[in-house]
């Protein structure tokens, strides 16, 4: 008892039994799998319904009932089953060449060569290669995939120095070449259907039956790992956008692999290859074979077939000769055979560089905008604790986050997703997520803009104030310059987490509601009268000249003069309402002639500032006239005050090496050094070339000297001692009887000279 | 074994060729050309023939249109094109021409060689 079902079939009405529409449906199933590949498929498919609903018409109006399972499997056999298909190709073949080729001698010389039973042994293979089929012949004698032979070969090669290739000459030329027919079923194809690059990795998916993101991650590794380290290194250490991910090891040996894979697999063109790529073999690959060629090939292919099969009936004819036949005949039609193969093989090689060379290009431009990007990112972040500081209003914080977010997050975000959905092998139609990411980063932009000219109208004009410190002369005619350890107690060093002791940073300290900031500079001039001056500059920026100035006056700095000391504070505070506008303290030491100061290291922790005199601005103030010329100044030296400028105490008595010549040589860890020349006076010259000593030998020479003076002054000790142990006299001057260098350092070029 | 490729390229040529001849002669119907073909001793199968038709239909070397049956929905009737004739034509040459290249090598074979070697392989042919 079986169920009778009514079907609509290409317009008919079949009356059918259930289990034979089972068997009708899993066919035309099957079939529609077969010519998947096919460009009419549908067509084809809607033909052979037309045709089973006609042959079922007919056996109905014979008088059946019904379609039954055996009524389905009569016109499936004549349909055709899927093996069937292959069977009947061959059956064809046979036919054909008894049909056709008329007289019998012929068909029985093409029989004999169909089924003469072969001995396996290694030939080259006709139909399967690269170069001259030395892989595939191969390949098929130990019924391997060729594949796997060509990786090896090419590893041989690339490994070995070219051995590879000379083998392969070598037995290009002894082996004999045949046609073999395909023994391994699973074949390492590139798939040309799914391809980043060249389908390497989809094949290799499809080969083991794997997600094609898999080995396309696996492939891609090195570049992420390259990329991931190279934007940290960018964001964070140094900037260095180099290939390493491709040049370095592992990286490396993928980059080779890939490209060795990309050049020895062949693409997987025809639906029987394509179904040998993943392995499918069933009876799938027999009508796949009938589906093979393409509708654009057609043409083509009639007009190859007759030089074709001349060639084969010239190889059919000298078939008794054929181990004979030299490789150079054979060499000419594989030649122009397999140019595709070897034309192939260098196509890829060049793709392959222009690749590589695009991918470093790509990848330094990539590694630069995500080095520029996180950097950005990573600065943004730690511009967070300081906006506070710096930005002022409800808009600008949101256009901070605005930049932060939309202008830099969201381009990494948009790559990552890119990178990601490429590797994944999703392809959307819409283009949402583009609209999206743009809407967003062009959101950013504007933030950007708007933070930016925001930030700057802030920060539009400078002024400043100036005020005068009264102070007592120093006693001692000499002032020291110092910084005061700490004057405020200070806490939250960490505050959020950072370490805010940066050497590069404008401010030394940072927390909810003070900004510390070291933004100051020691200037030290020549005093008109014989006192010490000390003047205080207050500088800031601001949106307009009354802001700035309402700004600088806010700055509290106050230096304190004790004694000879002046001790300046370590910096000053800033407080998050009054709001980071680049203030800056200018001190300027008015040094009277003939007196000393001297600077500690310690004013070195300020942050140096430009004064930004040429750049005023239309802001004049009386100072900078007065004090354009001031000194340079190392700290922790004492300088003295001479009519020309600071001289430094312990070098060269200026007043007498200026009126001579000098002349000196040192010799220092093997180097001779010489340097001649003469000084004059209220001279450019002498400004130049006293410049220049300066710069190039002065530190040699006072390094030497001093060694000298050092040693000097315990050979004079010692003589003291003798003299006074041997005499018991000290009438005698110690600094006569050697030569006369002044114990406190100070010499004259006159003895500097004879020294040498 | 290894004649398999060889022999499915000839065969491709030569089953368009046939079934070209079959439909110059005039309109066809596809069970019909594997009828005449069946007569002539060249079996197909009409999986194989479809996809044929299709492919030679989408060249533009055959046109088809639909015929009333009194069976049933309209049939497809093939015909060839002016393409597909010059299509043909081409094939025709291409095959008398080798048809004489294999005869002739052939036999040259068969005088060198001698047919003792081949004549085991004789019923093979006709089965």
């Amino acid at each position: 008892m079986k169920k009778i079902i009514n079907i609509n079939f290409q317009g008919r009405v079949i009356p059918i039994e259930e289990p034979a529409y089972d068997i009708l449906k899993q066919y035309v199933e099957s079939l529609r799998n077969y010519f998947a590949n096919e460009e009419g498929r549908d067509e084809i498919i809607n033909d052979i319904e037309s045709r089973i609903a006609e042959l079922f018409d007919g056996r109905l109006k014979k008088g059946s009932a019904c379609i039954t399972d055996a009524d389905v499997n009569a016109v499936i056999d004549s349909i055709g089953r899927p093996a069937d298909l292959e069977q009947a190709e061959n059956d064809l073949a046979a036919a054909n060449a008894s049909a056709n080729s008329g007289n019998n001698n012929s068909s029985n010389q093409q029989q004999s060569y169909t089924t003469a039973e072969e001995p396996r042994r290694w030939y080259r293979s006709e139909n399967d290669k690269v170069l001259g089929g030395v892989c595939g012949g191969l390949a098929n004698y130990l019924k391997i995939d060729p594949a796997v032979v060509r990786i090896l070969f090419a590893i041989i090669t690339l490994g070995g120095f070219g051995t590879g290739i000379l083998l392969y000459i070598i037995f290009w030329i002894v082996l004999p070449s045949r046609a073999l027919a395909s023994n391994s079923r699973k074949r390492l194809y590139r798939n040309p259907d799914d391809k980043v690059i060249g389908g390497v990795a989809s094949g290799v998916a499809a080969y083991f039956h794997i997600d094609t993101w898999i080995p396309r991650l696996i492939f891609a590794l090195p570049l992420i790992f390259g990329g991931i380290t190279s934007i940290f290194n960018n964001a964070w250490f140094d900037f260095n956008p180099g290939p390493v991910f491709i040049t370095g090891g592992f990286g490396g040996t993928l980059f080779i692999t890939y490209i060795v894979l990309w050049i020895v697999l062949p693409e997987a063109v025809t639906a029987t290859e394509k179904l040998e790529m993943r392995g499918e073999k069933v009876d799938l690959e027999s009508i796949s074979k009938t589906v093979k060629e393409d509708l654009e090939h057609l043409k083509a292919r009639a007009e190859k077939f007759g030089g074709e099969v001349k060639e084969k009936a010239q190889e059919f004819g000298s078939a008794a000769k054929e181990k004979t036949q030299s490789f150079a005949s054979e060499a000419a039609p594989i030649a122009r055979r397999t140019g595709t193969g070897f034309g192939h093989a260098v196509g890829v090689l060049f793709k392959a560089f222009f690749l590589f060379i695009a991918g470093i290009i790509a990848f330094a431009l990539l590694m630069a905008l995500m080095g520029i990007l996180f950097g950005g990112i990573a600065g943004g972040v730690s511009i967070i604790p300081f906006k506070g500081y710096l930005l002022d209003g409800f808009w600008q914080n949101v256009f901070l986050w605005g930049t932060l977010i939309l202008f830099l997050a969201v381009p990494v975000i948009a790559l990552l997703v890119w990178l990601v959905r490429r590797i994944m092998g999703i392809r959307s139609k819409n283009h949402y997520l583009g609209y999206v990411f743009g809407t967003l980063w062009t959101l950013g932009w504007v933030s950007v803009i708007c933070l930016v000219g925001g930030v700057s109208r802030n920060f539009k004009t400078r002024s400043g104030v100036e005020s005068t410190i009264t102070i007592n002369q120093p006693i001692k005619e000499k002032m020291i310059v110092d910084v005061a350890s700490s004057n405020v107690r200070y806490y939250g060093s960490d505050w959020y987490g950072i370490d805010w002791d940066h050497k590069n940073m404008p401010f030394y300290g940072i927390n909810e509601d003070t900004l510390m900031l070291n933004t100051v500079r020691v200037n030290i001039t020549k005093s008109k009268d014989n006192d010490y001056h000390i003047y205080q500059m207050q500088f800031s920026r601001g949106n307009n000249p009354e802001e700035a100035k309402a700004l600088a006056q806010k700055i509290n700095f106050t230096p304190i003069l004790k004694d000879s000391v002046l001790t300046l504070p370590k910096g000053f505070a800033i407080t998050r309402n009054e709001k980071f506008r680049n203030q800056q303290v200018l001190i300027v030491v008015e040094v009277p002639v003939g007196k000393k100061i001297a600077i500690t290291k310690a004013v070195e922790d300020y942050e140096w500032f430009s004064i930004n005199v040429n750049n005023r601005r239309g802001w004049n103030m009386q100072w900078d006239e007065n004090w354009d010329n001031s000194y340079r100044w190392d700290a922790g030296v004492e300088y003295i005050m001479t009519p020309d400028g600071l001289e430094r105490l312990d070098k060269l008595d200026l007043n007498e090496l200026k009126n001579g010549k000098f002349k000196l040589k040192i010799k220092e860890d093997g180097v001779d050094i010489e340097a001649e020349g003469e000084f004059k006076n209220k001279d450019e010259q002498y400004q130049y070339r006293y410049k220049q000593l300066e710069d190039s030998i002065k530190d040699k020479v006072k390094e030497k000297l001093r060694e000298e003076m050092r040693v000097k002054d315990s050979l004079e000790r010692e003589k003291k001692i003798k003299q006074v142990t041997q005499k018991n006299s000290g009438n005698e001057d110690p600094e006569s009887i050697d030569e006369p260098v002044s114990a406190s350092g100070l010499f004259s070029p006159v003895t500097f000279l004879s020294k040498f | 074994m290894n004649i398999e490729n060889t022999q499915s390229q000839m065969r491709k040529g030569i089953l368009e060729f046939c079934i070209l001849s079959i439909i110059r002669r005039g309109e066809a119907y596809p069970s019909d050309i594997v009828e005449e073909m069946k007569a002539a001793n060249l079996n197909i199968l009409e999986g194989t023939l479809y996809p044929l038709l299709t492919r030679l239909k989408n060249a533009d070397m055959l046109t088809y249109r639909w015929v009333e049956s009194n069976s049933g929905p309209p049939r497809k009737y093939f015909s060839l094109t002016e393409k597909g004739l010059a299509f043909y034509r081409e094939l025709e040459a291409t095959w008398n021409e080798l048809a004489n290249a294999v005869n002739t090598l052939a036999s040259k074979k068969e005088q060198l060689s001698g047919s003792g070697g081949t004549t085991d392989n004789q019923p093979t042919i006709n089965q």
